[in-house]
Protein backbone atom coordinates (compact mmCIF):
# COMPACT_ATOMS: atom_id res chain seq x y z
CA UNK A 1 0.00 0.00 0.00
CA UNK A 2 2.95 2.18 0.58
CA UNK A 3 4.50 1.51 -2.16
CA UNK A 4 1.70 1.92 -4.48
CA UNK A 5 0.84 5.68 -3.00
CA UNK A 6 4.88 6.15 -2.93
CA UNK A 7 4.62 5.39 -6.99
CA UNK A 8 1.60 7.58 -7.60
CA UNK A 9 3.12 10.16 -5.34
CA UNK A 10 6.58 10.09 -8.14
CA UNK A 11 4.58 9.65 -11.29
CA UNK A 12 2.53 13.16 -9.91
CA UNK A 13 5.70 15.08 -9.21
CA UNK A 14 7.55 13.70 -12.36
CA UNK A 15 4.87 14.76 -14.74
CA UNK A 16 5.01 17.96 -13.01
CA UNK A 17 8.04 18.47 -13.80
CA UNK A 18 10.08 17.69 -10.54
CA UNK A 19 14.13 16.38 -11.45
CA UNK A 20 14.00 12.90 -10.83
CA UNK A 21 16.93 12.83 -8.79
CA UNK A 22 14.81 15.23 -5.98
CA UNK A 23 11.33 12.74 -6.42
CA UNK A 24 13.74 9.84 -5.88
CA UNK A 25 15.41 11.24 -2.87
CA UNK A 26 11.86 12.68 -1.56
CA UNK A 27 10.38 8.93 -1.82
CA UNK A 28 13.31 7.24 -0.08
CA UNK A 29 13.12 9.92 3.12
CA UNK A 30 9.60 9.42 3.08
CA UNK A 31 9.89 5.62 3.50
CA UNK A 32 12.54 6.00 6.19
CA UNK A 33 10.54 8.31 8.38
CA UNK A 34 7.26 6.46 8.18
CA UNK A 35 9.55 3.42 9.06
CA UNK A 36 10.91 5.74 12.13
CA UNK A 37 7.46 7.16 13.11
CA UNK A 38 6.23 3.06 12.99
CA UNK A 39 8.90 2.35 15.16
CA UNK A 40 8.39 5.70 17.45
CA UNK A 41 4.64 4.30 17.75
CA UNK A 42 5.29 0.26 18.17
CA UNK A 43 7.83 2.04 20.99
CA UNK A 44 5.07 3.64 22.88
CA UNK A 45 3.29 0.39 22.93
CA UNK A 46 1.15 0.73 19.51
CA UNK A 47 0.06 -2.19 17.92
CA UNK A 48 1.65 -2.47 14.00
CA UNK A 49 -1.62 -1.99 11.93
CA UNK A 50 -2.25 1.68 14.19
CA UNK A 51 1.27 2.31 14.05
CA UNK A 52 1.13 2.25 10.54
CA UNK A 53 -2.29 4.22 10.50
CA UNK A 54 -0.82 6.95 13.02
CA UNK A 55 2.48 6.96 10.65
CA UNK A 56 0.50 7.49 7.74
CA UNK A 57 -1.23 10.56 9.09
CA UNK A 58 1.45 12.19 10.62
CA UNK A 59 3.58 12.05 7.43
CA UNK A 60 1.14 14.20 5.62
CA UNK A 61 -1.93 13.22 3.30
CA UNK A 62 -0.92 12.43 -0.45
CA UNK A 63 -2.31 16.46 -1.63
CA UNK A 64 0.20 18.12 0.78
CA UNK A 65 3.08 15.70 0.26
CA UNK A 66 2.96 16.58 -3.39
CA UNK A 67 1.88 19.84 -3.18
CA UNK A 68 4.41 20.86 -0.81
CA UNK A 69 7.38 20.11 -3.77
CA UNK A 70 4.94 21.37 -6.43
CA UNK A 71 4.82 24.79 -4.43
CA UNK A 72 8.61 24.87 -5.04
CA UNK A 73 9.63 25.86 -8.76
CA UNK A 74 13.17 25.71 -7.78
CA UNK A 75 13.20 21.93 -7.71
CA UNK A 76 11.85 21.35 -11.18
CA UNK A 77 14.11 19.71 -13.82
CA UNK A 78 15.92 22.50 -16.15
CA UNK A 79 14.10 19.87 -19.18
CA UNK A 80 10.88 20.67 -17.92
CA UNK A 81 11.70 24.43 -17.59
CA UNK A 82 13.12 24.89 -21.24
CA UNK A 83 11.94 21.81 -23.14
CA UNK A 84 12.64 23.58 -26.33
CA UNK A 85 16.04 24.43 -24.79
CA UNK A 86 16.93 20.66 -24.19
CA UNK A 87 15.49 18.94 -26.80
CA UNK A 88 15.39 21.98 -29.71
CA UNK A 89 18.74 23.61 -29.24
CA UNK A 90 20.23 20.43 -27.48
CA UNK A 91 20.24 18.21 -30.74
CA UNK A 92 22.01 21.18 -32.76
CA UNK A 93 24.46 22.16 -29.61
CA UNK A 94 25.64 18.44 -29.11
CA UNK A 95 25.98 17.02 -33.29
CA UNK A 96 28.18 20.07 -33.47
CA UNK A 97 30.17 19.79 -30.42
CA UNK A 98 30.55 15.87 -31.12
CA UNK A 99 31.88 17.10 -34.69
CA UNK A 100 34.10 19.25 -33.32
CA UNK A 101 35.65 16.74 -30.59
CA UNK A 102 36.23 13.47 -32.99
CA UNK A 103 37.44 16.11 -35.05
CA UNK A 104 40.12 17.46 -32.70
CA UNK A 105 40.84 14.44 -31.14
CA UNK A 106 41.56 12.52 -34.72
CA UNK A 107 43.73 15.26 -35.20
CA UNK A 108 45.60 14.76 -32.10
CA UNK A 109 45.68 10.92 -32.63
CA UNK A 110 47.34 11.52 -36.07
CA UNK A 111 50.26 14.19 -34.88
CA UNK A 112 50.65 11.71 -31.74
CA UNK A 113 51.15 9.16 -34.01
CA UNK A 114 52.75 11.42 -37.05
CA UNK A 115 55.20 12.01 -33.62
CA UNK A 116 55.93 8.68 -32.15
CA UNK A 117 56.96 7.05 -35.49
CA UNK A 118 59.16 9.70 -37.09
CA UNK A 119 60.48 11.56 -34.16
CA UNK A 120 60.56 9.12 -32.05
CA UNK A 121 61.08 5.71 -33.38
CA UNK A 122 62.91 7.10 -36.46
CA UNK A 123 60.98 4.90 -39.04
CA UNK A 124 60.78 5.60 -42.49
CA UNK A 125 59.47 3.27 -44.87
CA UNK A 126 62.13 1.64 -47.20
CA UNK A 127 60.24 1.44 -50.45
CA UNK A 128 57.56 3.88 -52.14
CA UNK A 129 54.54 0.81 -52.16
CA UNK A 130 55.60 0.24 -48.29
CA UNK A 131 54.34 4.13 -47.79
CA UNK A 132 51.39 2.93 -50.02
CA UNK A 133 50.41 0.40 -48.12
CA UNK A 134 50.95 2.26 -44.50
CA UNK A 135 48.90 4.84 -46.05
CA UNK A 136 46.31 2.53 -46.49
CA UNK A 137 46.69 0.94 -43.05
CA UNK A 138 46.15 4.41 -42.22
CA UNK A 139 43.06 5.22 -44.14
CA UNK A 140 40.89 2.12 -43.52
CA UNK A 141 41.95 2.64 -39.66
CA UNK A 142 40.76 6.20 -39.46
CA UNK A 143 37.38 5.46 -42.04
CA UNK A 144 36.51 3.00 -39.27
CA UNK A 145 36.63 5.78 -36.42
CA UNK A 146 34.71 8.22 -38.49
CA UNK A 147 32.16 5.75 -39.15
CA UNK A 148 31.84 5.09 -35.86
CA UNK A 149 31.81 9.09 -34.80
CA UNK A 150 29.31 9.75 -37.55
CA UNK A 151 27.25 6.40 -37.02
CA UNK A 152 27.18 6.26 -33.23
CA UNK A 153 26.92 9.69 -31.67
CA UNK A 154 23.99 10.56 -33.36
CA UNK A 155 22.14 7.36 -32.07
CA UNK A 156 23.59 7.58 -28.85
CA UNK A 157 22.51 11.54 -28.42
CA UNK A 158 19.11 9.69 -29.70
CA UNK A 159 18.99 7.40 -26.83
CA UNK A 160 20.45 10.11 -24.52
CA UNK A 161 17.05 11.99 -25.25
CA UNK A 162 14.56 9.37 -25.25
CA UNK A 163 16.15 8.33 -21.97
CA UNK A 164 15.90 12.02 -20.20
CA UNK A 165 12.59 12.54 -21.68
CA UNK A 166 10.68 9.42 -20.28
CA UNK A 167 12.60 9.65 -17.13
CA UNK A 168 11.46 12.85 -16.50
CA UNK A 169 7.90 12.05 -18.13
CA UNK A 170 7.97 14.75 -20.80
CA UNK A 171 5.11 14.79 -23.45
CA UNK A 172 6.45 12.37 -26.60
CA UNK A 173 6.33 15.31 -28.87
CA UNK A 174 9.22 16.78 -27.11
CA UNK A 175 11.33 13.87 -27.53
CA UNK A 176 10.51 13.02 -31.16
CA UNK A 177 11.55 16.93 -31.72
CA UNK A 178 15.09 15.53 -29.76
CA UNK A 179 15.35 12.27 -31.52
CA UNK A 180 14.73 13.47 -34.87
CA UNK A 181 16.53 16.39 -35.26
CA UNK A 182 19.52 14.56 -33.40
CA UNK A 183 19.18 11.63 -36.33
CA UNK A 184 18.86 13.84 -38.86
CA UNK A 185 21.55 16.36 -38.32
CA UNK A 186 23.91 13.59 -37.55
CA UNK A 187 23.24 12.05 -40.43
CA UNK A 188 24.32 14.83 -42.62
CA UNK A 189 27.67 15.00 -40.98
CA UNK A 190 30.79 14.03 -42.51
CA UNK A 191 34.07 13.13 -40.85
CA UNK A 192 36.86 11.58 -43.92
CA UNK A 193 40.48 11.14 -43.62
CA UNK A 194 42.51 9.99 -46.02
CA UNK A 195 46.32 9.28 -46.24
CA UNK A 196 48.30 9.10 -49.36
CA UNK A 197 51.54 8.22 -48.52
CA UNK A 198 53.40 11.49 -48.84
CA UNK A 199 54.20 13.38 -44.98
CA UNK A 200 51.86 16.29 -44.67
CA UNK A 201 50.04 15.66 -47.68
CA UNK A 202 47.10 13.59 -45.84
CA UNK A 203 43.67 15.02 -45.06
CA UNK A 204 41.20 15.15 -42.62
CA UNK A 205 37.62 16.95 -43.76
CA UNK A 206 34.47 18.00 -41.77
CA UNK A 207 31.86 18.88 -43.70
CA UNK A 208 27.87 19.02 -43.29
CA UNK A 209 26.00 18.20 -46.71
CA UNK A 210 23.39 21.00 -45.53
CA UNK A 211 25.95 23.59 -46.08
CA UNK A 212 26.73 24.70 -50.46
CA UNK A 213 27.93 22.73 -52.22
CA UNK A 214 25.80 20.29 -50.17
CA UNK A 215 28.36 17.38 -51.07
CA UNK A 216 27.50 13.83 -50.37
CA UNK A 217 23.90 15.22 -49.79
CA UNK A 218 22.21 11.59 -51.11
CA UNK A 219 24.11 9.42 -48.97
CA UNK A 220 23.78 11.82 -46.08
CA UNK A 221 19.86 11.85 -46.56
CA UNK A 222 20.22 7.73 -46.44
CA UNK A 223 22.25 8.01 -43.50
CA UNK A 224 19.13 10.09 -41.78
CA UNK A 225 16.95 7.88 -42.93
CA UNK A 226 18.99 5.07 -41.34
CA UNK A 227 19.57 6.84 -37.92
CA UNK A 228 15.92 7.43 -37.78
CA UNK A 229 14.46 3.91 -38.64
CA UNK A 230 17.25 2.69 -35.50
CA UNK A 231 16.00 4.97 -33.48
CA UNK A 232 12.01 4.20 -34.34
CA UNK A 233 12.86 0.70 -33.71
CA UNK A 234 14.80 1.18 -30.14
CA UNK A 235 11.95 3.19 -29.18
CA UNK A 236 9.58 0.41 -30.64
CA UNK A 237 11.18 -2.40 -28.45
CA UNK A 238 11.29 -0.26 -25.34
CA UNK A 239 7.53 0.72 -25.76
CA UNK A 240 6.94 -2.98 -26.25
CA UNK A 241 9.05 -4.29 -22.98
CA UNK A 242 7.61 -1.77 -21.10
CA UNK A 243 4.37 -2.94 -21.77
CA UNK A 244 4.58 -6.37 -21.50
CA UNK A 245 6.38 -6.09 -17.53
CA UNK A 246 3.37 -3.98 -17.01
CA UNK A 247 1.07 -7.04 -18.26
CA UNK A 248 3.13 -9.62 -16.38
CA UNK A 249 2.97 -6.95 -13.16
CA UNK A 250 -0.93 -7.20 -13.89
CA UNK A 251 -1.06 -10.73 -14.23
CA UNK A 252 1.03 -11.85 -11.25
CA UNK A 253 -1.28 -9.18 -9.04
CA UNK A 254 -4.40 -11.30 -10.01
CA UNK B 1 -3.11 24.18 16.83
CA UNK B 2 -4.17 25.11 13.08
CA UNK B 3 -2.03 27.47 11.73
CA UNK B 4 -3.05 30.32 8.62
CA UNK B 5 -0.83 29.40 5.93
CA UNK B 6 -0.41 32.87 4.98
CA UNK B 7 1.28 33.62 8.16
CA UNK B 8 3.26 30.16 7.55
CA UNK B 9 5.66 31.62 4.84
CA UNK B 10 9.15 31.57 5.31
CA UNK B 11 8.36 29.47 9.06
CA UNK B 12 9.60 26.12 8.35
CA UNK B 13 13.06 28.00 6.53
CA UNK B 14 13.57 29.25 10.00
CA UNK B 15 12.78 26.56 11.97
CA UNK B 16 14.78 24.28 9.89
CA UNK B 17 18.19 26.65 9.71
CA UNK B 18 17.76 27.64 13.71
CA UNK B 19 17.09 23.64 14.56
CA UNK B 20 20.24 22.13 12.00
CA UNK B 21 22.87 25.43 13.14
CA UNK B 22 22.92 23.20 16.66
CA UNK B 23 23.94 20.10 14.71
CA UNK B 24 23.78 18.07 11.89
CA UNK B 25 20.15 15.67 11.72
CA UNK B 26 18.49 13.52 9.53
CA UNK B 27 14.90 14.46 8.31
CA UNK B 28 12.86 12.54 11.22
CA UNK B 29 15.31 13.77 13.65
CA UNK B 30 14.91 17.51 12.55
CA UNK B 31 11.05 17.14 12.90
CA UNK B 32 10.91 15.90 16.30
CA UNK B 33 13.02 18.14 17.36
CA UNK B 34 11.02 21.39 16.04
CA UNK B 35 8.04 18.99 17.63
CA UNK B 36 9.97 19.57 21.12
CA UNK B 37 11.26 23.13 20.76
CA UNK B 38 7.63 24.66 19.59
CA UNK B 39 5.45 22.69 22.40
CA UNK B 40 3.86 21.47 19.10
CA UNK B 41 2.11 24.38 18.44
CA UNK B 42 3.34 24.28 14.87
CA UNK B 43 1.39 21.74 13.69
CA UNK B 44 2.46 20.59 9.84
CA UNK B 45 2.53 17.66 8.06
CA UNK B 46 5.48 15.90 8.66
CA UNK B 47 6.79 14.57 5.54
CA UNK B 48 6.57 18.21 3.94
CA UNK B 49 9.52 19.18 5.64
CA UNK B 50 12.04 17.27 2.82
CA UNK B 51 11.32 20.26 0.17
CA UNK B 52 11.96 22.79 1.94
CA UNK B 53 15.30 20.77 2.87
CA UNK B 54 16.04 20.04 -0.34
CA UNK B 55 15.33 23.85 -1.56
CA UNK B 56 17.63 24.63 0.73
CA UNK B 57 20.48 22.71 0.02
CA UNK B 58 20.12 23.85 -3.79
CA UNK B 59 20.26 27.49 -2.78
CA UNK B 60 23.51 26.95 -0.87
CA UNK B 61 21.93 27.51 2.90
CA UNK B 62 22.22 23.58 3.80
CA UNK B 63 24.52 20.66 2.75
CA UNK B 64 23.76 16.89 3.29
CA UNK B 65 25.60 14.12 3.51
CA UNK B 66 24.99 10.15 3.79
CA UNK B 67 25.56 8.65 6.83
CA UNK B 68 25.55 4.77 8.16
CA UNK B 69 23.79 4.82 10.81
CA UNK B 70 22.58 1.30 12.81
CA UNK B 71 22.71 -0.13 9.19
CA UNK B 72 20.49 2.45 7.44
CA UNK B 73 21.71 5.39 5.07
CA UNK B 74 20.61 8.17 6.28
CA UNK B 75 20.73 11.76 4.73
CA UNK B 76 21.82 13.98 7.12
CA UNK B 77 21.67 17.79 6.83
CA UNK B 78 23.82 20.91 8.25
CA UNK B 79 23.85 24.73 7.96
CA UNK B 80 26.20 26.23 5.58
CA UNK B 81 27.92 29.68 6.07
CA UNK B 82 25.69 31.12 3.66
CA UNK B 83 22.76 29.56 5.93
CA UNK B 84 23.93 31.11 8.80
CA UNK B 85 23.53 34.02 7.29
CA UNK B 86 20.36 33.89 5.79
CA UNK B 87 19.44 32.79 9.60
CA UNK B 88 20.13 35.64 10.79
CA UNK B 89 18.37 37.91 8.20
CA UNK B 90 15.65 35.78 8.92
CA UNK B 91 15.29 36.37 13.39
CA UNK B 92 15.68 39.78 12.58
CA UNK B 93 12.70 40.25 10.36
CA UNK B 94 10.61 37.33 12.82
CA UNK B 95 11.49 39.62 15.34
CA UNK B 96 10.72 42.62 13.45
CA UNK B 97 7.34 40.93 12.94
CA UNK B 98 6.01 39.93 16.56
CA UNK B 99 7.27 43.30 17.80
CA UNK B 100 5.08 45.07 15.24
CA UNK B 101 2.17 42.82 16.32
CA UNK B 102 2.86 43.31 19.99
CA UNK B 103 2.15 46.92 19.86
CA UNK B 104 -0.86 46.10 17.16
CA UNK B 105 -2.19 44.07 20.11
CA UNK B 106 -1.85 46.45 22.66
CA UNK B 107 1.05 44.80 24.32
CA UNK B 108 4.61 44.80 24.79
CA UNK B 109 7.03 45.55 22.04
CA UNK B 110 9.61 43.30 23.01
CA UNK B 111 7.48 39.68 22.28
CA UNK B 112 10.77 38.08 20.88
CA UNK B 113 10.77 35.15 19.27
CA UNK B 114 12.15 32.42 21.05
CA UNK B 115 13.03 29.24 19.18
Amino acid sequence: MLQSRFNRLSERLLHAGIAPRHVRRYVRELGDHFDDLVREENAAGTTRELAETKALSRLGNDDDLANAMLSRPELRSLTARYPWAVFGLGPVAMIALSVVAALFLEAGIIMLLDYLLHGVIGYAPATEAAKIANAKIATQIFTVYNTLAVYGAPLLFAWLFYRVGSQQRMRPAWIVTGVVLVCVLGGFQNLIFYDTGCRGCGRLLVESSLIPPFSHFTESLARAALNLAIACGVWWFAVRRKALSAMELHTARM
Amino acid sequence: MATNPSFMNGVPELLILRTLEASEMYGYELVQTIRAKTNQAISLGEGVVYPALHALEREGMLKSRRKLVNGRTRVYYSVTRKGEKHLAGLVRHWQHITDAIGLAIGGTAHAAVTL
